[in-house]
Order: C-alpha cells, then sequence, then structure tokens
C-alpha cells in the first residue's frame, strides 16, 4: 500500500519516491495543497477501487496515516 | 443553441421565472445518484432536473414555508451542493424570505452562533449535518423548526420532499428588489464574521448585469463551495438566468472524475484548482496539446473563469497553449460578489478586468471603493462595522490597486489585514491569534501567509516553560498548533511554525507591529 501510494504522490508534488517517508507530512513536508490532497485521494479511490469519505481524510496528515485509513478501506 | 438572454433581472424571482419560460423543458440542474448494480455493486447514474421542474419545486417549498407560518422569516441552508439545495434557496428567497447560506465545514458550535446571530427561525440541512441540528436543537433557542433534505433521523424534524409533494402552487406576493434575500457570513478582520444583507437586487442584477457570452445550454460544473457569494451569484443565478446546464460535482475528491462524467464547457474554479490541474496537463505534456487537453478536460471544454483569490498571469498562458481560455474576476460578498471581470470580448493580461455595468470604481488613498446596484446594505446587526465600510452608498473594498485608461482594473495590495487564502476563503489573522494566545505556553503570536500557507510565529512563555520543565518547546508548540488544527476548518488551519527568542517589537499603543 506504501508503495502504490508513493507511485501516486509524486505525481502531484515535486518529491522523490525514495524521499516520501511513513511519517512525511504530506502539507508540511511533502508541499501539497489542500485541493492536491483531495484530487490524489480521488485517483486512490479509482486505483484501490473505494470510496474515499471526505469529511474523514481531512484529518490525515501523514503518510503512514493515509496508508492506515486506506487499508481499512481496503480490509 | 438558441438566443442567449441577458436582460438585466431585478429579483431572483423573476430570474427565475424568465428562464423557465425561455428554457423550460431543457435541464436545469445535473446530479449523481448512487444505485445498487449488478453483484451488489454501486453505480452511478446521473440524473436531471429540468428549469420547469426547479421553478415548480421551489415554488412549493415557498407554498409550504407559508403554509408553516415561517414565510418572511430567516432560513437557514446548511449541506453541500445539492438539487435539494437549490430548489430550498430559490423556494425560501422567491416566496419573500430571508435564506441564510451557512459554511457545512464550520464546527457545530460555531454554526449554532450564528444560526443564533442571524436570528433564524427555520434551518434546512442535509442529512451528513443531523448532528448540527441536533445540536441547533438545544442551543438555539429562536430556532422553531427543523426541515431536512432527506428523510430525517433527528426526531421532530420535517422532510423538505414530503413538504413539497403535499404543497399547493405558490400564488403569493412576488418579492421587490429591495426586499433583502439573504445573509451571508463572511470573514472580519477581528476575527467575528460578519452577516453581509444582499437584497434581491443586489444578487439579481450582479448575476446579469453583464453579458459574458453565455450560449443556452452551456454546461458548467459546479465545484465551489455553494454557501459563497462567487459560487451562488455566479455558478447557480448567473447560469440560471443563462440557461445554462448546472452540473453538481459532489466531492472536491472528484473532480477530475466528474469532468469526464458530465463534460463540462467551464468551471468557475479559485486560483487553488486552478494550481492542481496546470499540474495535471503539464504532467502529459509530451503529447500534442489538443490530446492533453481532451484528457484531462474534453474537447468541448473552453473556459475557467477564477476568481476569490489572486491567480498567478503564468496560468493563464499555460492554459492558452492547451486553447483554453481563463477569465479573471474580482469580487467580495459585500458586492454580491463581482466587482469585475475579464470577458472574452474585454480582457487584459494582470487585470482584474472592467468594472460590472451596473456598478463604478473610484481610487481613494490607493483603495478601491465601489457603488452601485450590487453594494450590500450593510452588515446585519452590526451599526459600526457597516459606517467603517459604507460611506455616501461607496463599498471600502480594502483593497488597493488602480484603474488604467482603458478602464481595466488592476490590483496592488491589500490594506486590511486579512489572508486570502488560494482556495478564495478569506482569514482573520487574528481569529487565530487569539485561539493560539488562550494557551499559556503562548505569550505572543503572529498570524499571516506564507506562500499560500498560514504561519503562526510564537514567543512562547519562557517563565512558564521552565516552571512546568519543559524541554522540547518545539514540540510543546507544534502540540498547541495541532490542538488547534483538530478543530479549525481545513482553510483555517496553520501548516507552519517559527519560533522567536525575543518578543516581537511593538507599535506605540503596544501592538506587535506587522510589517
Amino acid at each position: 500500500m506504501f508503495d502504490q501510494l508513493t507511485e501516486i504522490i509524486v505525481n502531484y508534488v515535486e518529491v522523490k519516491k525514495e524521499d516520501i517517508k511513513p511519517e512525511s507530512r504530506f502539507i508540511e513536508d511533502l508541499g501539497f495543497t489542500s485541493f492536491d490532497f483531495m484530487s490524489m485521494l480521488g485517483e486512490v479511490e479509482d486505483v484501490l477501487d473505494v470510496e474515499v469519505n471526505e469529511e474523514e481524510v481531512v484529518n490525515i496528515r501523514t503518510v503512514q496515516e493515509a496508508v492506515d485509513y486506506l487499508s481499512e478501506l481496503t480490509a | 443553441m438558441g438566443i442567449s438572454m441577458n436582460e438585466l433581472r431585478s429579483t431572483i424571482y423573476e430570474l427565475l421565472i424568465k428562464a423557465q419560460e425561455a428554457y423550460g423543458t431543457r435541464d436545469a440542474i445535473r446530479y449523481k445518484v448512487k444505485e445498487a448494480g449488478t453483484g451488489g455493486k454501486k453505480e452511478t447514474k446521473v440524473e436531471s432536473r429540468t428549469y420547469t421542474q426547479l421553478r415548480e419545486d421551489s415554488e412549493r417549498f415557498s407554498a409550504a414555508l407559508d403554509q408553516l407560518g415561517e414565510q418572511g422569516k430567516h432560513i437557514a441552508i446548511l449541506g453541500t451542493s445539492s438539487y435539494s439545495w437549490i430548489t430550498a434557496y430559490y423556494g425560501i428567497v422567491n416566496g419573500g424570505s430571508v435564506a441564510v447560506p451557512l459554511d457545512a465545514n464550520l464546527p457545530a458550535e460555531d454554526l449554532c452562533e450564528l444560526i443564533n446571530r442571524a436570528d433564524v427561525r427555520v434551518l434546512v440541512y442535509d442529512e451528513t449535518k443531523a448532528n448540527v441540528a441536533l445540536m441547533a436543537k438545544q442551543q438555539c433557542p429562536d430556532l422553531a423548526r427543523l426541515v431536512a433534505m432527506e428523510q430525517s433521523t433527528v426526531s421532530d424534524a420535517l422532510s423538505m420532499w414530503d413538504l413539497i409533494a403535499r404543497a399547493p402552487g405558490w400564488d403569493g406576493n412576488q418579492p421587490k428588489p429591495e426586499d433583502l434575500a439573504t445573509i451571508m457570513f463572511t470573514s472580519g478582520t477581528t476575527g467575528k464574521s460578519k452577516g453581509v444583507m444582499l437584497t434581491h437586487r443586489n444578487l439579481a442584477e450582479n448575476a446579469t448585469a453583464l453579458d459574458m457570452g453565455y450560449e443556452p445550454g452551456t454546461v458548467l460544473l459546479s465545484v465551489l463551495p455553494i454557501h459563497h457569494a462567487y459560487c451562488l451569484s455566479m455558478d447557480i443565478l448567473k447560469g440560471t438566468s443563462v440557461g445554462a446546464v448546472i452540473c453538481i460535482n459532489d466531492s472536491l475528491l472528484r473532480v477530475a472524475k466528474n469532468i469526464k462524467l458530465f463534460e463540462p464547457n467551464m468551471i468557475l474554479m479559485v486560483p487553488l484548482m486552478v494550481e492542481t490541474l496546470a499540474k495535471k496537463l503539464e504532467e502529459v505534456s509530451f503529447i500534442p496539446a489538443p490530446l492533453v487537453k481532451a484528457k484531462v478536460f474534453g474537447k468541448q471544454f473552453h473556459t475557467v473563469c477564477s476568481g476569490g483569490a489572486y491567480l498567478n498571469p503564468a496560468f493563464i498562458n499555460l492554459f492558452k497553449k492547451y486553447d483554453i481560455t481563463i477569465l479573471q474576476g474580482y469580487g467580495m460578498t459585500e458586492c454580491a460578489p463581482v466587482i469585475s471581470t475579464n470577458c472574452n470580448s474585454a480582457k487584459k493580461d494582470g487585470s482584474i478586468g472592467r468594472c460590472m455595468p451596473n456598478c463604478e470604481v473610484k481610487i481613494v488613498e490607493e483603495e478601491i471603493w465601489v457603488k452601485g446596484s450590487s453594494v450590500m446594505q450593510g452588515y446585519y446587526k452590526m451599526p459600526e462595522e457597516t459606517a467603517e465600510t459604507l460611506e455616501d452608498g461607496w463599498l471600502k473594498t480594502g483593497d488597493l490597486g488602480y484603474v488604467d485608461e482603458e478602464g481595466f482594473l488592476f490590483l496592488t495590495g491589500r490594506k486590511k489585514n486579512l489572508i486570502i487564502t488560494p482556495n478564495g476563503e478569506n482569514v482573520s489573522p487574528e481569529e487565530i491569534e487569539n485561539k493560539l494566545g488562550e494557551t499559556r505556553l503562548v505569550q505572543e503570536v503572529l498570524v499571516r501567509d506564507d506562500g499560500g500557507v498560514i504561519e503562526a510565529e510564537i514567543f512562547p512563555d519562557l517563565e512558564y516553560a521552565s516552571k512546568k520543565k519543559i524541554k522540547d518547546l518545539q514540540a510543546a508548540l507544534q502540540e498547541v498548533i495541532d490542538e488547534y488544527n483538530k478543530t479549525a476548518p481545513l482553510y483555517k488551519r496553520v501548516f507552519k511554525l517559527k519560533i522567536r527568542d525575543v518578543e516581537f517589537e511593538k507599535n506605540t499603543t503596544k501592538k506587535i507591529k506587522r510589517f
């Protein structure tokens, strides 16, 4: 899941795949805007075939938190 | 294609009725619904409602409010964009009541405070906001009724669609241009949001004064929050007046998908969205431009209107490569909201366009002042703030700028201390400073915009820190910020922290010097 997510992240921000850590924060560390973040999760919905809840994801800060949230959806 | 109708309308009632008479059986609104498909998997379907259905449903809602004895009162609408939201809005204002659109992202306590402050009698809400309805029932003594847009889970809430199904046709009085139609809340520099009072004339004339050259049947995808003046006036009211097909984006997560689904000709955006979509275009820039455009926006797409915040002109040129026009405009809720905009017949690089035909602009000590039929009546129950903002009918915008010899307006800066985020939200630094300052560890704090994100610079109370044996100040202050962020809406969150080891420089009145 982590690998799948980093593949998608690099399409939204200028950061190398190997520099993305589980503890990286989307906005503060990776340079996402709030709308980049939403758009990325929209793409993730298609890749993983899940439905993401907008109200829940606004509290995701780090890559690990996103991995945890998405893992739960695919479980 | 038909004849474009761009006549001035002076009430929202007139705007809807004339549109229905001209475009009756055409689609007014399209939206997504999820249905159980084969194998238990949900399938997405597009449904639509015509201009005639929109008129009839909204008139029935006017009649239903009248039967309940609530017509003429203040009625709040809480929820994201939907056919029900739009029906409720037209039903409220066209029956002679005052609509109070609320920001669905605010915490429930803040929403209850706004409901009380705007003297709201009825709350129309969508099911995702049932928690707010429950809280409002306890905390808002003047709130007499709850109306759920879907079947409600809250006891004694009425169902909007049951009311509409049972209501007779509407034959009440038509609202007059000078009647109050809407109270919209906007961020104030002092931190307390202000209720902007807009009449039918303010909104209807702002939406119809300028012929933007839209053809009837133009497909718009509405992606901005509907409680904002820009979306309500330019997507919904203007869209209705020209016979557009207004498509509803169900979530900011799915803008790219919904572009493919609805195949719009144009979208109203804030700069934040333009930036993200620019990246999408550039990502596949190695293939020919027409193919890139077809992949990201579809061949039929031609125009982006950008407003709410400053857009870097580089994006306008970038989109031009893909045969997409970005028209930059400028406005504020207090002007219902458009003050000036570029349009196909009159545009200029770096400018925010010419002033709307129903308004005039003058520059007073560099500040832009506006007068005309879209300027608000004042702030609801805030006479002092109203007097500070309106002078002899002129609205002081707080923005600095100039007008060139051809009448194009240019922005140069801001007078008021207000952060305009790239998604067009106005944030008061004082409001965040006051919240962060409630913590003992924070002695002084200054909040500002830093490259599109909100930064807090904090001078900690070092004495308190040593008394409490706090060693890692960075971590402790980050915790303060995290705690604040937990309840703040996304656009008000602080994403950068800077720590000072000396006090801030003060001016003679002991206030922190901002600049």
